[in-house]
């Protein structure tokens, strides 16, 4: 029994392209989300995101429903092809700190007055400027636990590492950025 | 345990999976342990910022590009942007804006000028009132025909009139000169006298008409 994106991803390939519409408008904002957490702009993750479908598109025939769920090998097609320009590039350093403020644009749109939606701001800044700290190994499994949501054995798929590491990876990761708050909050209450 | 220990337990501490045992194990270490509860409540607060962190919609001309790159094909609008697209956004362009402008003065003059001719050209195209001429013109061959009967009954009285009094007239006539024949003796002609002779007493008032 095929789900509904392996049905969409049959008739893809037999030519359907409302049902490729369907793919990039299922995950789309996936991908997009996806790339932000790691590149912290957008103009970057709209190349990547672009990219990304571009290489899902071309690769398209070499998933097998048997490796795993559609959903798991395009998370992992967007995730290689980011690394892969992370490595190249060093672009996540380069860019580091220079983002400009998200406040536009934003789901969440349940923020009840002007103040919070500023603390929210700010939270979100410190956390970026945080990320950009972190090695790109706790990054990338802060990005896709916390930030993505995944559960730990998807993420082991994903990075193909056993689960153990994943945990100690986040584990890690989090102290870190629990520390630069604090040194953080120390610098502004001195 | 020492500190060391709880931090590499803290984060599942956070997430409440660690086993009863070492939960309380941390537990333990936490309430005695300042630096490590504090280290706690701050990785307590990122995971509550990552959660709160904000998640971009996806622009839909980035869709377009991505869409038009690989498929080839554009994006398919929805009912309301197509709406938008054909509708609305000409409706808000500054042409349109001075076409409305036009068309509402040419209408403002248009309605001046033939205002004075509004209820009749309303009569002239009012089913009501084409439904009400109907009647009238109706009830007029009615009463037309109503007429040319009565004038016939007229005449027909007068005609009847007539010929009565003229038959009446001519009956008075003949009855006046239908009198016996006082005669003499003399026949007059042949056919005649033989009828007399059938019928002597027989009174004949054809004989007597004037010629």
């Amino acid at each position: 029994m095929l789900s509904s994106d392996e049905r969409l991803v049959e008739r893809c390939l037999h030519g359907d392209d409302s049902a490729w519409e369907g793919i990039v408008n299922t995950y789309g904002r996936r991908i997009y989300n996806l790339s932000y957490r790691y590149s912290s702009r957008t103009d970057e993750a709209e190349d990547l995101t672009q990219e990304i479908f571009i290489r899902v598109y071309q690769n398209l025939k070499s998933f097998r429903t048997d490796a795993g769920s559609f959903h798991n090998w395009i998370l992992k097609v967007g995730r290689n092809l980011i690394i892969d320009r992370y490595r190249q590039a060093r672009r996540f350093q380069q860019s580091a700190g220079t983002e400009e403020m998200e406040t536009m644009n934003l789901k969440d749109d349940k923020v009840p007055n002007p103040q919070r939606a500023a603390e929210q701001a700010e939270a979100a800044r410190f956390l970026r400027e945080g990320l950009q700290k972190l090695s790109p190994e706790l990054k990338e499994a802060i990005i896709l636990r916390d930030l993505e949501g995944m559960p730990y054995q998807e993420i082991a798929s994903l990075l193909s590492i056993p689960e153990g590491t994943v945990k100690s990876r986040i584990n890690r990761g989090r102290l870190e950025l629990a520390k630069l708050l604090s040194k953080r909050r120390v610098q502004m209450g001195s | 345990m020492e500190c060391p220990n709880i931090e590499g337990r803290l984060s599942e501490y956070a997430e409440r999976s660690l086993p009863p045992e070492e939960m309380a194990q941390v537990a333990e270490h936490l309430h005695a342990c300042s630096s490590c509860s504090t280290l706690l409540e701050e990785m307590r607060i990122i995971l509550l910022t990552c959660k709160s962190f904000p998640s971009l919609d996806l622009d839909v001309n980035l869709l377009e590009r991505i869409l038009l790159r690989t498929s080839g094909r554009p994006r398919t609008r929805t009912w309301r942007e197509k709406l938008n697209e054909y509708i609305v956004r000409p409706l808000l362009t500054p042409r349109f804006a001075v076409g409305a402008v036009l068309s509402l003065l040419f209408i403002s003059l248009t309605v001046t000028l033939v205002r004075p001719r509004v209820p009749v050209v309303a009569s002239l195209v009012s089913p009501t009132e084409w439904i009400h001429r109907l009647d009238r013109g109706v009830q007029g061959i009615y009463a037309e025909g109503l007429r040319a009967y009565d004038k016939k009954n007229e005449w027909q009285a007068q005609f009847t009139f007539l010929k009565n009094n003229v038959f009446h007239k001519l009956g008075f006539m003949i009855e006046q000169l239908d009198v016996p024949v006082q005669t003499n003796g003399k026949q007059k002609s042949g056919e005649p006298r033989q009828q007399q002779d059938k019928n002597p007493g027989q009174k004949s008032s054809m004989l007597l008409l004037p010629t």
